[in-house]
């Protein structure tokens, strides 16, 4: 569904992330962890058009989508949550979430599986986006993402801020839309919440994948269990 | 008092219009268009050719309308290429310089070929009462014109997908990218309607007095202290700025004189800004 091979990206001239290869077939959930810094953003911002690749090339079922700019990504089918969520904090809920439809209006079932999932977003509708706890914000914006009814769902750092609990439940949330075929790409810090949500792995190192395999592979993997689980 | 208020209420919502479209283009895309006020002026010059042409009112000023807007596109297409591709601080700067060049030739052309010539819709017929204070037609009808444009304004950017789209440029441009939103082709939309409301400024003021070729700096620059008090990118802030500098306005030149009228309303928009920097309904950075 979504293949990487070689991609350089990075800022001023300066590359960030170095000949990085990673696949996705349909319905997997892969993630990718490491720690900060190491890159993880910035192939992001890169595979969904947000920054330009130095070199590399990222095919989107088949179509070679390098370069293009993320708005025009988004409608092939990659919907986006950066860990910043950039939400539209002075429109309501009901905005932002009609706004994730884009140029159409919002589709009635995708907006029922989207309050299904978050009834708590049902319950702010005329919230402004901007006054709602770090939760609920991060609730609207996987919710907006969803209202482009995207084949692949990428989410950097997923539950940056939230409480054990909520994160918890974040991942609950992606469990359901997994269940409806949805792919899945995240990148972690959490690392246990994401392993034990994923089919596969990559680990980024300072711009670059150093190990790959299957969850279950990482997770016994003793350099991974040492920096990332916390395991001495 | 109740003439002074009405007045004020006249002149800010003339105020209000001629900040919304500076306000707009600078909210949405950080181009700061100091040739705002000479879109103005050539639009009410293409009516008073229209005019002379022997083109009745109503088609004329359809024409100018026309024109504002092919000025805000000309200016995208052309002069602001540049500006697109810087960000920030830079953007702002050279927008600034280079829209600033646009108004001193277009200033200098007029100025040069039609010295004498100003746009006149000056609206006759007897003055009509508003609780027992006396309007002139020109002015309520230039009022009621400025009235229904906010409602529009209002409608499209509260009820309308497209704009919504504008406005989340505005909140978050980053976002608005990340489903599926151009920000540039919203910057162009809004700098034709940009234009468009320039020209609705030079049309409905000629209601009441003269637009000359002259005027195009003044223009700007009251449009430019508006946009500021109300908050540089908020539409309603630009209405209420206009509302409330309207009324200084009128009553610091009937209580202590019009040559005083323009520091006072200069100061009234320090005090804003030194109290709130973002402007009246503004969004801090």
């Amino acid at each position: 569904m979504l293949e990487v091979s070689g991609l350089a990206a990075g800022y001023g001239g300066s590359d960030v992330v170095k000949d990085v290869d990673f696949h996705i077939d349909p319905g997997e959930a892969v993630m990718i962890i490491g720690s900060n810094g190491a890159g993880k953003t910035t192939l992001f911002r890169t595979v969904i058009g947000l920054l330009a690749p130095s070199a590399g090339e990222v095919r989107f079922e088949g179509e070679d989508i390098a370069g293009m700019p993320a708005q025009r990504i988004v409608r092939l089918g990659i919907s986006f949550v950066p860990a910043e969520r950039h939400l539209f904090p002075r429109m309501t809920v009901q905005e932002n979430l009609s706004l994730g439809a884009y140029p159409g209006r919002p589709d009635p079932v995708t907006m029922k599986l989207v309050i299904e999932l978050f009834p708590r977003l049902d319950e702010r509708r005329r919230q402004r986006a901007g006054t709602m706890s770090g939760g609920e914000q991060q609730m609207l914006a996987v919710g907006r993402a969803l209202m482009a009814n995207p084949r692949l769902l990428v989410l950097d750092e997923p539950t940056t801020g939230l409480a054990p609990k909520l994160a918890a439940e974040a991942y609950e949330a992606l469990g359901v839309l997994r269940e409806r075929g949805l792919t899945v790409l995240v990148a972690e810090q959490q690392v246990p919440l994401a392993m034990a949500f994923t089919d596969r792995g990559y680990v980024l190192e300072n711009g670059r994948i150093t190990t790959e395999g299957t969850s279950a592979e990482l997770a016994k993997d003793p350099e991974v269990r040492r920096a990332y689980l916390g395991v001495t | 008092m109740t003439a002074n208020i009405l007045d004020g209420i006249v002149l800010g919502l003339q105020f209000g219009l001629l900040a919304a479209g500076l306000t707009l283009v600078y909210g949405l895309g950080g181009v700061l268009n100091l040739a705002y006020g000479q879109m103005a002026v050539v639009s009410a010059m293409v009516v008073v050719f229209a005019m002379d042409a022997g083109a009745s009112a109503f088609p004329a000023v359809l024409l100018g309308l026309v024109a504002g807007g092919l000025f805000g596109l000309l200016l995208d297409l052309t002069i602001l290429r540049p500006v697109y591709r810087l960000q920030g601080e830079a953007r702002v700067l050279l927008s600034l310089l280079l829209t600033l060049g646009v108004a001193l030739i277009v200033d200098g052309f007029l100025n040069w070929r039609y010295p004498l010539k100003a746009l006149n819709l000056f609206i006759g017929g007897g003055a009509i009462d508003i609780l027992g204070v006396p309007m002139r037609r020109g002015s309520l009808l230039a009022s009621a014109i400025t009235l229904v444009t906010f409602a529009a304004l209002f409608v499209f950017f509260r009820f309308t997908i497209l704009g919504r789209a504008v406005r989340s440029v505005i909140e978050d441009e980053e976002g608005a990218k990340l489903v599926g939103i151009d920000p540039h082709r919203m910057l162009r939309l809004i700098l034709v309607l940009s234009g468009v409301l320039a020209a609705l400024v030079a049309i409905t003021r000629s209601m009441a007095v003269p637009v000359d070729v002259q005027a195009g700096f003044s223009i700007t620059v009251f449009a430019l202290i508006v946009a500021v008090v109300g908050g540089l990118g908020s539409v309603p802030g630009a209405l209420l700025a206009g509302l409330i500098l309207g009324i200084v306005n009128v009553f610091a030149a009937s209580y202590i004189g019009t040559f005083l009228s323009l520091i006072i309303l200069l100061a009234a928009a320090a005090v804003t800004i030194l109290i709130r920097p973002a402007g009246l309904l503004g969004v801090k950075e």
